[in-house]
């Protein structure tokens, strides 16, 4: 047992003391020396400088900058609250404890306010190793927290670049590439015109397959563009009576409305907090895909709301042809289609679209389906900002 | 057959100039057709200066904005700018569908700013338009000269 005991002292011994690099403001020798001490006996390797004046103070804190600075509040011809300007015009984040005979709670307040860490009493400094390290765990975490913070902003900064030069490709790519295309649906069709029957068969075929892979191009590149127009030039946000929304959609929409005998049935829909335009397409693109992916019947389209989290939650049902269950994410993404041109026309963009703008307004949106047994795409949108509900919320 | 007006086209492609050729070719009236791809070039025919000399001055000008050597707002600008040209009738016409080129071309004093249409038929039917309100309906100014 004794061996084992004459083990571990050496190994305690070995064992670096942390080392604190002590700057002291003070005036009084044998105060210094209880103070170095008594953080000494709590396990520091101490080094100290004393110094007493602004002069003095600035002098070892650019040779040789402290962990902390310990200062007397009262000095012949200085203060130690004056170390806090000296630290800041030197752009030093080094904590200050106040070490002083007698403080006032009111001087004790007023100090922590204008930037000191703690204070300790001289009669206390048993008490002074333990604010010690609180302050430099303190310094410490805020240090961790500032990096961090620059992490997540230099993050934000970048995907905010890398969003915006996504746009801008979209953009530049698609105008230009409509005007060469342009030329070959032209041209083609302008062959087609002409020179339909004069040529064979083949001839007929091959110009037609050219004009339509031409006209669907263009359709692809004026759907990107209006994809990637959402978020940009929007106007400001106001307050949208969805209800409105319904009745202008459902007069763009009456043909189709009245060729498929569809049921539309809405609430009495709220007001939310978005941009007239975008809130019109949502609608029409949800409502038209529901009369568009009907099933035998028809079309019977119901369009609630509830508030949710301090959002409007939105659920539009239809009896549709519903969509499997793998590809119930899969709707979302721009030109992901999950028919054959022929069963349903068609680029994919119309959710996408949606997505895009009801995430812009913060909301999120989803789809509940099962084949045959319809579909219930649900959407969230903020309320406007004086909405009631928001005054009822605890 | 009804003459029609003399038209001084400019644009960079070939390809839209033969497809205005084609929707002219089209119209009851015949038009005569002059065409130039560049900008500088298009500028000396209407100066009338070194070869084109003795250029006709053409009833209405047909103005593509994106072109070599000096875009189409450099152009308008210019004929608003002399007072042998000023009265010449421009019709601006650009894929462009952007705001700020359209305000700029009748802040520089064009007579009407139409966006080339992407589909042929569209398209055909902008320039039989133009031939038609320019050609059928609105006066045109005396000559100078």
């Amino acid at each position: 047992m004794s061996s084992s005991a004459t083990q571990l002292a050496p190994k305690k011994q070995e064992e670096a003391k942390p080392k604190l690099a002590v700057l002291l403001v003070e005036d009084n020798q044998f105060d210094a020396e209880l103070v170095l001490r008594a953080l000494q006996q709590s396990g520091y390797d101490v080094s100290g400088t004393v110094v007493q004046d602004e002069a003095t103070f600035l002098k070892a804190l650019r040779a040789n900058p402290p962990e902390i600075v310990l200062a007397d509040y009262n000095l012949p011809d200085w203060t130690g609250m004056e170390t806090l300007n000296v630290l800041l015009r030197e752009g030093l984040d080094i904590p200050v404890i106040l070490v002083s005979g007698a403080l006032g709670d009111v001087t004790a307040v007023e100090s922590i306010k204008r930037g000191i860490t703690d204070y300790v009493l001289k009669d206390g400094l048993a008490r002074l190793p333990q604010v010690v390290r609180r302050a430099l765990r303190e310094k410490y975490e805020r240090g961790l927290r500032h990096l961090a913070e620059e992490d997540l902003a230099k993050k934000v900064d970048e995907l905010a670049r890398s969003n915006a030069d996504l746009e801008q490709f979209a953009n530049v790519a698609s105008h230009d590439l409509q005007e060469p295309l342009r030329m070959v649906a032209a041209y083609t069709q302008l062959l087609a015109e002409r020179y339909r029957g004069k040529l064979d068969e083949d001839a007929d075929k091959f110009i037609g397959y050219a004009s339509e892979g031409a006209l669907r191009m263009q359709m692809l590149i004026q759907d990107l563009l209006a994809f990637s127009r959402v978020g940009r030039n929007a106007t400001p946000n106001r307050s949208i009576d969805c209800n409105s929304v319904m009745v202008e959609v459902l007069q763009t929409l009456s043909t189709p409305i009245q060729e498929s005998g569809a049921l539309i049935k809405f609430d009495a829909l709220p007001t939310v907090c978005a941009n007239h335009t975008q809130i019109v397409q949502v609608f029409q693109n949800l409502i038209g895909n529901a009369i568009k992916f009907r099933g035998i019947d028809p079309p019977e389209i119901s369009i609630t709301s509830e508030k949710q989290d301090g959002q409007w939650l939105f659920t539009m049902r239809d009896n549709g042809i519903g969509i499997p269950k793998e590809s119930l994410e899969n709707v979302f993404v721009v030109f992901q289609r999950l028919h054959g041109r022929t069963e349903y026309p068609g680029n994919g963009i119309g959710l996408a679209i949606c997505k895009k703008i009801i995430e812009r307004y913060g909301g999120r949106v989803w789809v509940e389906s099962q084949v045959g047994n319809g579909s219930a795409f649900k959407f969230t949108l903020p309320p406007e900002p004086a909405d009631e509900f928001k005054r009822e919320q605890p | 057959m009804k003459s029609g007006l003399r038209l001084l086209l400019v644009d960079d492609n070939p390809a839209d100039i033969g497809l205005a050729r084609e929707a002219l070719a089209r119209c009851v009236r015949q038009s005569e057709i002059i065409s130039l791809e560049n900008g500088v070039e298009a500028l000396s025919f209407l100066k009338r200066g070194g070869m084109y000399a003795d250029a006709i001055r053409p009833d209405l000008v047909i103005l593509d904005l994106s072109l070599p050597g000096c875009d189409g707002l450099t152009i308008l600008r210019a004929i608003r700018g002399l007072p042998e040209l000023r009265r010449m009738p421009v019709v601006m016409f650009s894929t462009s569908r952007l705001g700020r080129d359209i305000a700029r071309c009748y802040e520089s004093g064009a007579n009407c700013y139409v966006s080339k249409p992407g589909s042929l038929n569209e398209f055909l039917a902008a320039v039989r338009s133009i031939e038609e309100f320019w050609c059928g309906f609105a006066a045109l100014p005396p000559a100078i000269d």
